[in-house]
């Protein structure tokens, strides 16, 4: 997964991103300056919108990228100017510690526990779909088979809704309890090379030292 | 500064954008730079003849690389930043490019090194006496009515104006791919002292980026300039130079040169990997202690990373002015940068346990592992996950500094099945390839 693609990007910089990049490199750099310098201009969804989108990078730095981004009096919990904002930021950091943790069974718990939760992430068509089909893919590349039942916490539904995502969107098989998932390059577990090239030069350096330390 | 907006990039820049909020966005940001402090004092510079400006300018650019003294007044410190919004707008708006040579040749790299430290002081003073809710009123009063004397839009419009003017981005891509940058340098970029304050404002661009908390747009910045893995040579050649040189310069050579080690020891708990034997020496000798912590992770090595975190990172400030009014309200903005970097730690902070284990064994029941780690199932799940997912890594090739290919830079792999996890082990294996390039 590439978290740099623009597919990925939160939708609130794509747009700029999208319009303006193509025309001048410095644009991207520019629409986030004039972001960042003025919270007090920027819409609290944009910013949340931004946060939410950037959710659905797990695992990935997006998150916590955009987190650094935002001013950090913004968040205080002094600031008295502005109260939801903070604690809508803290209910989305929790989020992303668990997807980032993949604690996936806790992560759809409390997004269930909260109706805040819902009102923060309906901006994002498929806020929901989008986690879970990451959730597959890092299944995915981590087992070769999984309880059921797991894997149904794990992608926060069960009975048919789950039979058809895991056969029909994830292509996996269920025999009995278990689900089959397909060999792929990194469920193989295999051995990995690491490999250094050393040319003449860098043993040159070797010698010298040796001839350092005795000298 | 009100004279900048002629060749502001950002202005220009949002032009193409018929998005509301963007127009006021806009509108505000350049009514920010046309109210700037300092406007007189620029109508005054302009009034005088060319030939008064030339005796001067040659001791006004040797006063623009002088360091300010870290305890000089609030007064003198507005006055220092009247005095680069001079320069700059005399170097950028007069009518075509000036005619001066710079006074010696490291003067481009003091004076935007300088300009962002005195910038970056500023910022951190600025917070502090807004923090300090009873003391200093008079100081507050004089900085609450200034907003914008050594605001960030003034600092990045300077050099992002200065990049621009020198079309440094372009001559310096223009080398990358062996053509002539004369072609591409316009009449301002073929005169060395542009080209010489560009080069360096990318540089300085890199540093308030990352002051700001910006960090992927601060690598960005850097994509033009070629980059070759110097940064080890640089504590390598410290390491071994460091008997001959005592000094004063020496003294702040050795407390980056510290700092590096500690995001060295910092980097390598996150990802362990082979150093430099010079490096490792060093490392150990530095942080030996602490890297031990940081490398058997669980929550003991939270605090070393917190220690080492703020004794390394750069003196980050806030994108927006302190609210005086609300002393409690203004976070030092370290505290911020460095919660929202423990929270990608904690996330990890069990992999070295875990790492231990897989380690050992080839097949393993996950339960017999959970009974190992005193963990419940669910909980090593999670961790295994984690663990897994962290070895792939975006490795930089020679692409643009945020691109790369996904490798995986783990010497351990495994997968899971059912109630048991499969695991390569560890045979390091290691393949030194001779090249003969004589």
């Amino acid at each position: 997964m590439d978290s740099e693609d623009p597919q990925e990007r939160p939708d609130g910089i794509t747009n700029i991103i999208n319009g303006l990049e193509r025309y001048n490199p410095e644009a991207s750099a520019t629409s986030r300056i004039i972001y960042q310098l003025n919270p007090d201009r920027v819409k609290d969804e944009v910013i949340t919108n931004i946060l939410v989108k950037a959710l659905t990078c797990f695992p990935s730095p997006q998150f916590s990228l955009a987190l650094h981004l935002i001013p950090p009096s913004v968040l205080a919990p002094a600031n008295t100017r502005n109260e939801e904002l903070p604690e809508a930021v803290s209910k989305l950091r929790q989020l992303n510690d668990q997807l980032q943790g993949s604690q996936y069974a806790r992560f759809w718990a409390t997004l269930d526990s909260d109706d805040l939760y819902a009102d923060l992430t309906t901006d994002i068509e498929g806020f929901e779909e989008l986690v879970r089909v990451r959730i597959a893919t890092l299944v995915s590349h981590a087992y070769r088979e999984i309880d059921l039942p797991i894997l149904e916490q794990w992608l926060g539904m069960d009975g048919d809704a789950a039979y058809k995502f895991i056969t029909e969107t994830a292509g996996w098989t269920v025999e009995g309890g278990l689900v089959k998932i397909p060999k792929n390059p990194e469920n193989e577990a295999k051995k990995s090379e690491v490999r250094e090239d050393v040319n003449v030069d860098m043993f040159s350096r070797v010698i010298r030292r040796a001839w350092e330390e005795t000298a | 500064m009100s004279g900048l907006r002629n060749g502001a990039v950002p202005a220009r820049a949002m032009e193409d954008d018929s998005d509301v909020e963007e127009e006021a966005l806009v509108a505000d940001y350049k009514e920010q730079v046309q109210y700037e402090d300092g406007m007189e004092d620029l109508e005054r510079v302009s009034s005088l003849t060319m030939a008064q400006q030339a005796d001067d300018i040659q001791s006004r650019l040797v006063q623009a690389a002088q360091p300010l003294d870290f305890s000089a007044p609030l007064e003198t410190k507005f006055q220092s930043y009247d005095s680069y919004c001079n320069l700059f707008h005399f170097i950028l708006n007069s009518e075509g490019p000036v005619d001066i040579e710079p006074p010696s040749h490291y003067w481009a790299w003091d004076v935007i090194d300088e300009f962002i430290y005195q910038f970056n002081s500023f910022s951190s003073y600025r917070l502090r006496i807004a923090r300090q809710a009873r003391d200093n009123e008079e100081e507050r009063q004089i900085l609450r009515e200034n907003p914008n004397t050594w605001g960030c839009y003034s600092v990045l419009n300077v050099l992002y104006s200065l990049i621009q003017r020198s079309q440094i981005s372009e001559q310096l891509a223009a080398m990358k791919r062996n053509e002539d940058s004369a072609a591409v340098a316009g009449e301002y970029g073929s005169k060395t002292i542009y080209r010489m304050l560009g080069y360096f404002s990318i540089i300085g661009l890199l540093r308030v980026h990352c002051l700001l908390g910006d960090f992927s747009l601060a690598l960005k910045t850097l994509d033009d300039i070629e980059l070759n893995k110097k940064a080890i040579h640089i504590l390598v050649y410290v390491s071994r130079t460091k008997n001959f040189q005592k000094n004063a310069q020496y003294d702040s050579i050795t407390k980056k040169n510290d700092q590096m080690y500690a995001l060295i020891a910092i980097c390598v708990a996150f990802h362990p990997t082979r150093l430099d034997d010079t490096i490792h020496t060093a490392l150990r000798e530095k942080y030996g202690d602490q890297l031990l912590k940081l490398q058997r992770g669980g929550p003991e090595s939270l605090p070393i990373f917190e220690e080492l975190f703020r004794a390394a990172c750069p003196k980050f400030i806030s994108p927006v002015p302190p609210d005086f009014d609300n002393p409690e309200a203004n976070v030092d903005p370290i505290d911020h940068h460095l919660s929202i970097f423990m929270d990608e730690v904690k996330t990890n902070m069990w992999s070295p346990t875990v790492k231990s284990y897989l380690r050992l064994y080839t097949t393993m029941d996950l339960k017999k592992l959970a009974g190992f780690l005193e963990v419940q199932p669910e909980e090593l799940r999670s961790l295994l996950l984690v663990n897994k997912q962290r070895t792939k890594q975006l490795r930089w090739t020679d692409q643009g500094l945020l691109d790369g290919e996904w490798v995986n830079v783990s010497d351990l792999d495994y997968a899971l099945q059912g109630q048991a996890f499969l695991c390569e082990p560890s045979a390091f294996q290691s393949v030194a390839v001779l090249t003969e390039d004589w």
